[in-house]
C-alpha cells in the first residue's frame, strides 16, 4: 500500500480517538455515580 | 436529578437500559466493518491512489460534527424558546457540541494527514481548511463559556445563545469550496448541493457505510454523554446546597464559640 504510514496513522487515529473519548465518558459517569451514591 | 428521573420523553429515550450495549454492538460492529471496505475491499483511487482510503473516515467524521453541532443549534433554540424551555434541552446541547468538538479536531487531523501525501503540506491556508479551524475554535469557546457560569439558568441561555451564533460557521465550511478558489476537492456525494456521488461500486458503498457506522457511533456516544450531563447536574445541585449550608454555618457560628473570643 502506497503511503501505508499515512492511511494507518489515520484510521489508528480515528479509532483512539473514538475509543478513548467513549472511555473517558465511562470513566467520569462511574466517578458521579459514586460521589452521588456516598 | 438523573436522566431516568425527570420524566420527559427524551430522558426516557435516553435512559433505556437496553439502548447502551445495542448501540454498543452496532458501533464496534459497523466500525469493524468499515476498516474491512476501507483498508481492504474498495479499489486504490486512479489519480491518488491509498491515501485516498482516509476519505472513509474523514468524510463521515465531519458529518457527524456538522450534525452534532446542529442537534446542540436545535436543542438551543428548544432551550430558547419559552413553551419548550427545559434542563434537558441544556444537556442535549452541551453533549453534542463536546462530540462536535471531538469529530471537528478528528477532522482537521485527518484532512492534514490525507494533504500531506495529495497536497504535498501538513496546512495550508486555505477557505475550507481555515473555516474548519475557525469552527473549533468557536466551539472550544461555547464549551469554556460553559465552564465560566456556575448558575444552571445563567449557563444555559448564555450558552444557547453563543451556540447560534457559532452554528453561523457551519454553512460556510461547507459552501467554502464553492463560494472561493480552493485546494480542497468539492463534495463527493452532493457536488454543487445535487445529490450525484463522484465515485461509484464499493467506493461508494464504503463511503457510505462509514456514514451510517459513524452516525451509529455519534447516537451512542451522545447517550453516553447525556446520561453523564443528567448525573453531574444532580452532583452540582448537591455540591451548591453543601457549600451554601457551610457558608451559612461560618456566617452565624456557635455563641460560646463568639463569646470566648
Amino acid at each position: 500500500m502506497e503511503n501505508a504510514g499515512y492511511v494507518i496513522t489515520g484510521w489508528v487515529l480515528t479509532g483512539v480517538a473514538l475509543l478513548g473519548y467513549a472511555a473517558e465518558v465511562a470513566r467520569r459517569t462511574r466517578r458521579a455515580r459514586r460521589l452521588i451514591d456516598d | 436529578m438523573t436522566g431516568s428521573q425527570d420524566g420527559t420523553r427524551l430522558a426516557r429515550v435516553m435512559g433505556k437500559g437496553w439502548l447502551t450495549p445495542v448501540l454498543a454492538v452496532l458501533t464496534v460492529g459497523s466500525l469493524a466493518i468499515l476498516a474491512v471496505l476501507g483498508l481492504w475491499v474498495a479499489p486504490p483511487d486512479a489519480l491518488q491512489g491509498d491515501a485516498q482510503r482516509l476519505m472513509y473516515v474523514h468524510v463521515p467524521v465531519v458529518m457527524v460534527a456538522y450534525l452534532a453541532f446542529g442537534v446542540t443549534t436545535l436543542a438551543s433554540v428548544l432551550y430558547l424558546w419559552k413553551r419548550t424551555r427545559h434542563p434537558q434541552w441544556d444537556r442535549l446541547a452541551a453533549a453534542s457540541a463536546e462530540i462536535g468538538v471531538l469529530t471537528t479536531a478528528l477532522t482537521l487531523a485527518l484532512g492534514s494527514l490525507w494533504g500531506r501525501p495529495v497536497w504535498g503540506v501538513w496546512w495550508t491556508w486555505d477557505a475550507r481548511l481555515v473555516t474548519t479551524a475557525v469552527l473549533l475554535f468557536l466551539y472550544l469557546g461555547y464549551l469554556a463559556l460553559r465552564r465560566t457560569i456556575s448558575d444552571p439558568d445563567v449557563r444555559a441561555r448564555r450558552s444557547a445563545f453563543a451556540a447560534l451564533i457559532a452554528f453561523v460557521d457551519v454553512p460556510i465550511v461547507h459552501y467554502s469550496v464553492e463560494w472561493w478558489r480552493s485546494l480542497h476537492q468539492e463534495s463527493t456525494l452532493l457536488p454543487d448541493g445535487r445529490l450525484d456521488p463522484q465515485i461509484e461500486g464499493d467506493m461508494l458503498i464504503a463511503l457510505l457505510w462509514g456514514i451510517g457506522a459513524l452516525l451509529i457511533t455519534y447516537a451512542y456516544l451522545l447517550v453516553q454523554r447525556y446520561r453523564l450531563a443528567a448525573l453531574e447536574e444532580g452532583f452540582e445541585g448537591r455540591a451548591l446546597e453543601a457549600a451554601i449550608a457551610e457558608r451559612r454555618a461560618e456566617a452565624d457560628p456557635e455563641p460560646a464559640t463568639v463569646g470566648a473570643s
